[in-house]
């Protein structure tokens, strides 16, 4: 348990008589890269839901810190250190890309109710938002309106916004879809970067990243943990062969 | 091509300045007629706040409009009768002193919509707008049926409040404290849509999610955009009853309500300026068509359809450039 950041016990969500997630246990050490893979449908993205709070859970717990967050609102668990992208980007389209990572920023800075003082004189927020996005390499984009920005320079973003919250845990859900070979490379390295802060629970389809940057790999399947281990056990799993991988890994 | 900064600064002077002219040229009916789009914009900013820049379709802002104007009224009818109003926990007979009638609209029509915000604000979209609309009925029918202040017939103040050395008698000078106050909403709606917390209600009509995803409160952000955004009609709503001296029902109906909404729609949405444009419009076709037609509000639908169709984000869009978030 020590070494555990995000310990998520028996979490069950059920549409009628459709289990989307069935008692899953899994967790998160601190400096750690946990991969969650599996087929589309598995369970995954719902599961991310239910960590954050967007999706309320039928059963199970879920401890953050050694701090049960399983009542906590999906508002509450991000202010206490759970930070998410999306599957689908999830950006404010006409904000500039900079303004995004500023708001990102505002809570952490207790800056959301500052009534009238205008926030480009805010020249804090607005230079630790560019180191942010220099570190996402989206600098020379700054000012171009988001809605504007490639699909890769949006999934960039995403992860930008999730790095300005400085979070306990980071839940990446398909951070590199869409992205380049450079795009993914970037995003690899500051993934290895960034867990030593704060560690990833990474959901990828992109088996090479997965390989190239987990330390352990949970399998999901119709909704259960088929199997976890590090990247080789996972490799060499049948079951897994069978359920996702395949035979040519 | 006009900026619409530029434009915003055209419309500030013709506001100073029309009704000098109808003073100069002895027409005091165009000086009311720009005190009323004045007014009325005033309360076109304050939807427009929660509508343009927040995303929330109120359909009830009669309500404060409604509240602020009969707070004016009762409060200014016990002052000219000296009738007792209350007599626990204080006695009072009223005021006709604007300086004490303002911060009681003030804070009426914030605790309203204080009240009114955390019952609709738990629901989005439809209901949101139906929830709206179904609190500003309620006190129609109710003002309907209060007989102590005219129930249906409204009630008629003989003399407009009154402000320390000032006569408000006076068209031109009335007119001057609406454009005050005007002014001072559109500074303190700039302030508000410029700084972090306009950055937050900004975010949240385009993807509220995301805005929770990054912890920020979004209930009690819109909470609070609500409350101001009612807070400024009930200021307006108390300028219109000093305007017409007379208050009835028909103000917390639901087509002033849809009225207010048109002025933000005609002038555009998330606009600063477009309300006044808006409800300028609005005054001018009232006044233009319903002289050839009692069926103006035809005509108006017709050219609200248009608009929507062509020239989707207002008639402010026609100049270009956007108020907000520019360096």
């Amino acid at each position: 348990m020590k070494n555990k950041i995000l310990n998520i016990k028996n979490l069950s969500k059920s549409y009628g008589a459709f289990k989307v997630t069935d008692e899953i246990t899994i967790d998160l050490h601190f400096d750690e890269i946990h991969a969650l893979i599996g087929p589309n449908g598995a369970g995954k993205s719902t599961l991310i839901k239910q960590i954050v709070g967007s999706v309320k859970h039928d059963i199970g717990s879920i401890i953050l810190d050694q701090e049960d967050i399983t009542d906590l609102t999906d508002v509450e668990r991000a202010k206490i250190g759970i930070s998410r992208t999306f599957q689908v980007s999830s950006i404010i389209p006409q904000f500039s890309a900079i303004d995004n990572i500023v708001l990102s920023l505002l809570d952490k800075s207790s800056k959301t109710f500052q009534l009238f003082k205008s926030i480009k004189n805010n020249k804090d927020l607005y230079s630790n938002a560019k180191k942010i996005l220099k570190e996402i390499e989206l600098s020379e984009k700054s000012d171009i309106s988001a809605s504007d920005l490639s699909h890769g320079d949006r999934r960039k973003l995403e992860v930008g916004l999730a790095l300005a919250m400085d979070p306990k845990v980071f839940l990446f859900d398909e951070p590199m879809a869409g992205l380049d070979e450079s795009g993914t490379k970037m995003m690899i390295n500051l993934f290895k970067k960034i867990k030593t802060n704060s560690p990833i629970l990474l959901i990828e389809h992109d088996m090479d990243a997965v390989f190239a940057l987990a330390d352990r790999v949970s399998v999901i399947n119709y909704g259960k943990i088929v199997a976890t281990g590090t990247v080789d056990e996972i490799r060499k799993n049948e079951l897994v062969r069978d359920v996702y991988l395949g035979y040519e890994i | 091509m006009i900026i619409e900064k530029v434009f915003n600064k055209w419309i500030l002077l013709f506001l100073f300045t029309i009704p000098v002219f109808g003073f100069v040229f002895e027409e005091p009916y165009y000086i009311t007629l720009t005190t009323k789009v004045v007014i009325l914009g005033i309360a076109g900013i304050g939807l427009n706040l929660a509508l343009g820049y927040c995303g929330l379709i109120s359909f009830g802002h009669a309500a404060f409009f409604g509240l602020g104007g009969y707070v004016t009224g009762i409060l200014s009818f016990h002052a000219l009768n000296s009738e007792l109003m209350f007599s626990w926990p204080f006695v009072s007979s009223g005021s006709s002193d604007m300086l004490v009638i303002w911060p009681i609209v003030i804070l009426s029509s914030a605790f309203l919509a204080l009240i009114i915000g955390l019952l609709s604000l738990r629901t989005t979209g439809v209901y949101f707008i139906m929830i709206t609309l179904a609190f500003a009925q309620m006190l129609y029918f109710f003002a309907i049926s209060w007989p102590n202040y005219g129930g249906e017939d409204g009630l008629s103040i003989y003399m407009r409040n009154s402000l320390p050395i000032i006569n408000t008698m006076d068209p031109l000078t009335f007119y001057f404290i609406c454009l005050f106050w005007l002014l001072v909403v559109i500074f303190i709606s700039a302030k508000l849509i410029n700084s972090s917390f306009g950055m937050a209600f900004q975010a949240i009509k385009q993807n509220e999610e995301r805005v929770k995803s990054v912890g920020i409160e979004t209930f009690k952000v819109k909470l609070l955009v609500f409350v101001i955004s009612g807070t400024i009609t009930g200021l307006a709503g108390s300028l219109y009853t000093d305007l017409n001296r007379f208050i009835s029902p028909s103000v917390l109906n639901w087509q002033m309500s849809g009225e207010i909404m048109i002025f933000v729609i005609l002038g555009g949405i998330a606009r600063l300026y477009g309300p006044i444009v808006g409800a300028a419009f609005f005054i001018v076709i009232e006044q233009t068509l319903g002289g050839y037609t009692e069926n103006w509000q035809f005509w108006l639908g017709l050219i609200l359809i248009l608009e929507i169709l062509y020239v989707r984000t207002g008639i402010l869009s026609l100049f270009e450039k956007k108020f907000k978030y520019e360096k």
